[in-house]
């Protein structure tokens, strides 16, 4: 049980880091407010469940939805700005959203919001669940980004993140396509945020603070931007080490930014990125990979 | 042959500064006008006003007998617009062949709905491989844009230029910091697509390449247009001559 619980929420990180990834990996752009969307689309599901009542499953499209509207609306102001201070801005939005979250009756203020656990074709749905719900979103995400990175889509993107100049000098709308990464982004991490809020039964404003959002950023960056193992890896490594050190738990804030500044300095591709360590030796240990093993050494 | 590209009346300024002011150019079908002049003329500001990096302070310019001034570059690219640029703008981290791939779809970035096309179809990738022989890129074809060295950076500048399938191609100084061998080899590329009857506006610093590729020269100085003509006589033209080396000197 503590086992399933447990993984849950590290699938619940994977997709946030794989979501964040779409924004800040692939079209480049540094967000670092991410958590907002996420608790959009928890708070989203939680008030429709509770308020309206709601079915918990219909209420996930509708996260979704919010979380990708309100992420669209980031992306457009995103248009007029520079990088800097575009993560400043998101910044700023992931304080105003939690605290509208907070101070906000509609939302349950200081009291959070409890939720009852939901029925699935008549039976509770309990932690096992959610690990397969999870489990089958994790799975959707990862092919909805290998079929974007095969697309026009994800070579707008790359396009965008090495040069928006270049990249509308060969017709690609810039604008459009950066509202859409954060629209697709957002809309994931909203539609974790209502797994998350059911599987919690409990969401309070602070489920939703700067510290998460830097948290699913360290887990992009320290797994390795801009790939699919990488966001994956980084959620389980940072998402398992409280569970596992005690002194994890209590100090993450210090290991996390720690260990971002060493990334940063040593690594900056992150443990698995495209040309880490750890990849070229696994390249140089397995040359052609690891389908060929009769394979002639290459240099 | 009609004329495709007018520039009329346009002017830049940035703040005080009048960077274009204004200019008049016009460009038939399948000629090629080089435009020359010093540095601080205005050359490239004229590129990114025309390709629409900045919007004219006034002025018309008119592609094919319709006003394209202000449009987003996008746009402007839509329209058989292909530009180079001075300073190089790789996609770094993405494959040379992938640069090409990523310019050859400029007519399929239509939004959410790219998401569902697949962009390295055999035929794309074919036509990119392709452009990348002619432009005697093929060797490198599987490095990273930041792996080559500028020499051939500025190849793939033409190359993704190319890949557009323009109307219109204008390239900001292709031989700048290069060796005599690549700037041959860039000259060799250019005359190729002017034999292919390609329209090409070409800034160029270096006045004997500059005349030896174009019809017609444009000579700027101060955002003003000081002289135009055939390469014998803006070679002759003593206010070329001041502008470019100062009075009484000779042109090498």
């Amino acid at each position: 049980m503590y086992l399933t619980v447990v993984s849950v929420n590290i699938g619940i990180f994977i997709l946030l880091a794989l979501s964040l990834n779409i924004i800040t990996g692939y079209a480049g752009q540094p967000a670092l407010g991410h958590a907002a969307f996420f608790g959009i689309g928890a708070y989203t599901s939680a008030i429709l469940t509770t308020s309206y009542g709601m079915n918990f499953w219909l209420s996930i499209p509708f996260a979704f939805i919010m979380a990708g509207i309100m992420g669209g609306f980031l992306g457009l102001i995103s248009i007029r700005m520079r990088d800097d201070f575009l993560a400043i801005t998101s910044i700023g939005i992931n304080f105003v959203v939690v605290a509208i979250f907070q101070y906000s009756d509609f939302f349950g203020g200081s009291l959070g919001i409890s939720l009852k656990r939901p029925y699935f074709f008549g039976m509770k749905v309990t932690a096992t669940g959610y690990l397969i719900l999870i489990g089958l979103m994790i799975l959707g995400t990862v092919l909805l980004i290998l079929k974007m990175k095969r697309s026009w889509f994800g070579l707008a993107l790359s396009s965008i993140r090495n040069d928006e100049t270049a990249a509308a000098s060969f017709g690609i709308d810039v604008n459009r396509y950066k509202v859409l990464a954060f629209t697709l982004g957002t809309a994931i991490a909203g539609m974790t945020g209502a797994v998350y809020a059911h599987h919690m039964t409990f969401i309070y404003s602070s489920d939703f603070a700067f510290i998460v959002s830097i948290s699913i950023l360290s887990m992009v960056v320290i797994g390795g931007i801009g790939t699919i193992r990488g966001p994956i890896f980084g959620a389980i490594l940072l998402g398992a080490a409280p569970e596992l050190f005690r002194f994890f738990a209590d100090y993450r804030m210090i290991v996390y930014g720690g260990l971002l500044v060493f990334m940063m300095r040593f690594q900056s591709q992150g443990f698995l990125g495209y040309d880490s360590v750890l990849v070229r030796a696994f390249k140089k240990l397995f040359p052609g990979g690891l389908k060929k093993k009769e394979g002639e050494i290459i240099g | 042959m009609g004329e495709l590209l007018r520039v009329e009346g346009l002017s830049k300024h940035f703040g005080g500064l009048k960077a274009i002011n204004g200019l008049d150019l016009t460009l038939e079908e399948g000629e090629t006008l080089g435009i020359i002049g010093p540095n601080g003329a205005g050359k490239t500001t004229l590129f990114n006003v025309i390709c629409g990096v900045l919007k004219p302070t006034a002025g018309k310019v008119v592609l094919d007998g319709e006003e394209i001034q202000g449009l987003p570059s996008y746009k402007i690219a839509h329209r058989g617009v292909a530009r180079t640029f001075q300073i190089s703008k790789p996609l770094k981290d993405i494959s040379i062949v992938d640069n090409v791939v990523a310019s050859l779809g400029i007519h399929e970035y239509t939004g959410i709905r790219s998401l569902l096309r697949n962009s390295h179809k055999r035929e794309t990738v074919d036509k990119a491989l392709e452009i990348l022989e002619r432009t005697g890129l093929l060797e490198f074809k599987d490095k990273l844009a930041r792996e080559v060295s500028l020499g051939y950076l500025r190849r793939l500048e033409i190359a993704r230029a190319l890949a557009t399938n323009p109307r219109l191609i204008m390239l900001d100084e292709p031989c700048a910091g290069l060796s005599n061998f690549a700037i041959n080899e860039v000259i060799d590329l250019v005359m190729q697509l002017k034999s292919e009857g390609k329209s090409i506006v070409l800034i160029e610093h270096n006045l004997p390449i500059s005349m030896k590729v174009s019809d017609r020269i444009t000579v700027l100085n101060y955002g003003q247009k000081i002289a135009e003509g055939i390469p014998e006589d803006i070679r002759n033209n003593p206010q070329v001559i001041e502008a470019y080396l100062g009075e009484d000197d000779d042109i090498a």
